[in-house]
């Protein structure tokens, strides 16, 4: 299919994952808070900002760090191009220039979304409504996988968005995980007390991750163990080590046609085999930041490289691409 | 006539269903039956059915003068025109002819210029057109075809005479209105449909794959559509056609040109295009070439087509043979090529640039519909019976200032059609509104021509308007070329 449209498909996915993701963090923020009485002095918003690197345009924007401004930033705010109504335009307009390439049923729910976004204010969503606000997004966006999979014909255009799907999703999981990183417990004897207790509990949750874990685990929280499931599971649908395993098999479907796309396939294999040897317990001891960095790197280079050699290729032709492409027929979808 | 036909008058005008006598033409009787026995009710909920569905199917266009993006759908009249067997023979021969002398013309003003030599045209009238294209001169075009998809417009005389009005060898729309027409006709009406034997239409995709893939010389080309964009008030027709036709849809930003091949860029890599019908101007298709910060184009595609790698659609520079003031000698261009009489006669045109001609036209405004010859979709002329004291004087200005812009011709009395429009009392009732037709053709290798048995029928939906102009209020009809057992025209 045309680069053009196989990048549109891809940052499309891109974007809902997103969306869906900032309401998953500020959920984990939301029950982090509700124990604020061990740490009240405590700054509970600016991890937030730091995992998504936004503190620059936020101090851009506002004044002062507050639970609204920070609500308004992440949720509503036009000026912020990750904001859930940013991404959620962002997504039903590539949707309505891409009409032919995803069902009817997926772009009548998305635009059905984009138009309740609209009539949505702030005093809705801070506070008591956050929840509601926050799931009504998290259920948009599981919707919209559902008819993905379920209405759309299974070709290049759904690998495309697959691909940017699970490798948002993976991304996002680690820089929740990092949120725990960065609230510090007030001392350090607080190590495996109920408040530390509480924030792993909450990190869980905001994953869908709490059920997991009691399944799989059958024992009380230990912070190793929750990185396992976040990380390194093979068969919970947010760990990293599931979401690359996607990102490994939409490629495959794609195919390879060049070179560098051959060696992004390698990449993300090796990544794979790297999350298939993860040790939550080792991790910690060597540092969880430090892992942490590695992998977003290691997303980051994964995203560069299928821009590069799939979606916005740099044009080099020599003798044999010039006999390839001139004998190649298009692939009709 | 009486209930869907108060004070019906078939005869100021050539009506297409009913003779001078007011009797129905033979070939329409079956529909007058039909509407005959129809309350207004039924023909308002068909009317209302239509609507949704063309909305559904978002078979829509955008109006420039709105704010960006507005969409509306094309109105569409639930009464169909009707073509017998005969009239339609004499309109494919007529248009075959035309498009076979107006090719011989391009290639011959792009190469020795014979019938300027022998001036049968003056010279300064082609040069000096804003469509005549340098770039094109000596470049051989595969297959000698330069018009692969025309559609000419013409109209009916008070004598029921066909008569070509425009010849629009760019690339002109409106051929997905027609498949649509007639798909929507095939749901709210199929009763009557089935009465007729109507000659099929929907093949026009495959028609014209056929046409512009034959000239590639390749067994499988790969064939492309290029658009303009999303905003361009045809996409709707550029995605109908590309899937319709198996074509990938691509914009400028799609291809590149390297060592004279043209590709688009897909993520298997480089696909070579071997036919590209675009849809986008001469003056934005190469920035090398022609409008240097053009970003709707291809840098580099005219190095393609001159080294005869590409099948360009339409090729660029076709709009000097639809010029409007070379319109007035396309009987001359079709007697010095084929050395045959036109089959299908234009209306008179005076020339403004002629002294003769300034002066009566400047004497006969008001009589007389005044043209710029650069311009089309019905912007910027002057409709000289229906316009104000103001309105005559600013033309008269404008003429003189530079006479060589604009040509007049008497106003022409279109046909009438019965039409489902509200009338002064808001009751819905069947009315004569003036049309015209515009068939379709594709010219393919060895002079192949495939005229669609069908057009755009579009119907002037304001009582008395001649101009039927989508972006001035028009709409349009599903039009049925009948097979000749249904009878001929005339009784």
């Amino acid at each position: 299919m045309l680069s053009r449209i196989a990048h549109v498909m891809y940052e499309l996915a891109r974007h809902i994952e997103r969306a869906e993701n900032t309401t998953r963090i500020l959920d984990v923020n939301h029950r982090m808070s509700l124990e604020r009485a061990y740490y009240s002095d405590l700054d509970v918003w600016s991890p937030i900002l730091a995992i998504s690197g936004s503190r620059e345009m936020f101090d851009s924007l506002y004044s002062e760090i507050s639970g609204k401004n920070v609500y308004d930033f992440l949720l509503l705010s036009e000026d912020n191009p990750n904001s859930v109504l940013c991404c959620l335009r962002f997504a039903r307009e590539s949707a309505r220039m891409m009409r032919e390439q995803i069902s009817e049923e997926m772009w009548g729910h998305l635009n059905r979304m984009h138009m309740e976004l609209a009539e949505v204010s702030l005093e809705q969503v801070v506070g008591k409504g956050s929840s509601n606000f926050n799931y009504r997004i998290q259920s948009f966006c599981n919707g919209w996988h559902g008819l993905a999979d379920n209405t759309m014909v299974h070709g290049q255009a759904w690998l495309f968005l697959r691909l940017g799907r699970f490798l948002e999703r993976g991304l996002m999981t680690s820089h929740i995980l990092e949120i725990k990183y960065h609230l510090l417990l007030p001392t350090p004897d607080e190590v495996g007390r109920p408040l530390d207790l509480h924030q792993w509990q909450a990190l869980l949750r905001s994953v869908s991750g709490y059920e997991a874990y009691r399944r799989l685990h059958k024992a009380k929280i230990a912070p190793a163990r929750v990185i396992d499931l976040l990380l390194f599971s093979q068969h919970f649908p947010r760990s990293m080590r599931f979401c690359i395993g996607e990102v490994a098999n939409a490629l495959a479907g794609i195919g390879a046609n060049t070179k560098a796309q051959r060696q992004l396939h390698v990449l993300v294999e090796d990544f794979l085999a790297e999350l298939s040897g993860g040790k939550g317990d080792l991790m910690l001891a060597e540092g969880i930041k430090l892992h942490l960095d590695a992998m977003q790197l290691q997303c980051e280079e994964i995203h560069l490289q299928i821009m590069e050699s799939y979606l916005q290729p740099a044009i080099l032709l020599d003798e044999k691409g010039r006999e390839l492409a001139f004998g190649r027929q298009a692939q009709q979808q | 006539m009486a209930g869907l036909w108060p004070n019906y008058d078939a005869s100021s005008f050539f009506d297409e269903m009913f003779d001078a006598a007011g009797k129905p033409r033979p070939h329409y009787r079956k529909l007058y039956t039909y509407l005959r026995h129809a309350k207004p009710d039924d023909l308002t909920q068909l009317q209302n059915m239509a609507d949704i569905s063309l909305l559904n199917q978002g078979v829509t266009f955008t109006v420039y003068s709105d704010a960006r993006g507005t969409e509306k759908i094309f109105p569409f009249d639930l009464i169909p025109r009707l073509l017998a067997a005969d009239e339609w023979d004499h309109l494919a021969k007529g248009i075959r002819q035309r498009l076979t002398a107006l090719n011989l013309f391009l290639h011959d003003l792009y190469h020795g210029q014979r019938i300027l030599r022998e001036q049968v045209l003056p010279t300064d009238l082609v040069v000096n057109s804003p469509y005549f294209c340098r770039a094109m001169h000596g470049l051989e075009v595969p297959g000698g075809v330069y018009v692969h998809v025309s559609g000419v417009d013409l109209i009916r005389d008070e004598r029921g005479e066909f008569m070509v009005l425009e010849d629009n060898l760019r690339s002109p729309s409106g051929v997905s209105y027609l498949i649509e027409n007639r798909w929507v006709m095939g749901r709210v009406l199929p009763e009557i449909l089935q009465q007729y034997r109507v000659q099929a239409i929907d093949h026009y995709p495959q028609m014209l794959f056929d046409g512009i893939a034959s000239l590639s010389g390749r067994d499988t080309p790969n064939v492309a559509l290029l658009t303009p964009g999303v905003y361009n008030s045809a996409y709707f027709e550029h995605t109908f056609l590309a899937s319709q036709m198996g074509a990938e849809l691509v914009e400028g930003q799609d291809l590149i040109v390297d060592q004279d091949v043209l590709y688009m860029k897909t993520t298997a890599g480089l696909v070579r295009v071997d036919v590209l019908y675009r849809r986008v101007d001469d003056d934005f298709l190469d920035p090398l070439e022609f409008h240097p910060d053009s970003m709707l184009g291809v840098a580099g595609i005219m190095h393609a087509y001159r080294a005869g790698n590409l099948v360009l659609a339409n090729a660029p520079g076709t709009g000097v043979a639809d010029d409007k003031a070379i319109y007035a000698y396309t009987p001359e261009i079709i007697r010095f090529y084929l050395d045959e009489e036109p089959i299908l006669p234009i209306v008179p045109t005076y020339l403004c640039r002629r002294q003769d001609d300034l002066a009566y036209v400047l004497e006969h405004m008001e009589e007389m519909v005044v043209k710029p010859t650069d311009a089309s979709g019905g912007y910027g002329l002057l409709v000289g019976p229906h316009a104000t004291k103001e309105q005559l004087e600013e033309f008269r200005g404008r003429i003189q200032a530079e006479p060589e812009h604009y040509i007049a011709q008497p106003v022409q009395k279109l046909s009438t059609h019965p039409t489902l429009v509200d009338d002064a009392d808001g009751r819905r009732c069947l009315s004569p509104r003036h049309i015209d037709l515009r068939p379709y053709a594709v010219c393919g290798m060895d002079g192949d021509i495939q005229v669609l048995p069908g057009g755009l029928t579009r119907v002037a939906l304001r009582e008395g308007s001649l101009v039927v102009n989508s972006s001035q209020g028009g709409g349009s009809k599903d039009t049925w070329v009948l097979y000749p057992e249904e009878g001929p025209s005339r009784a």
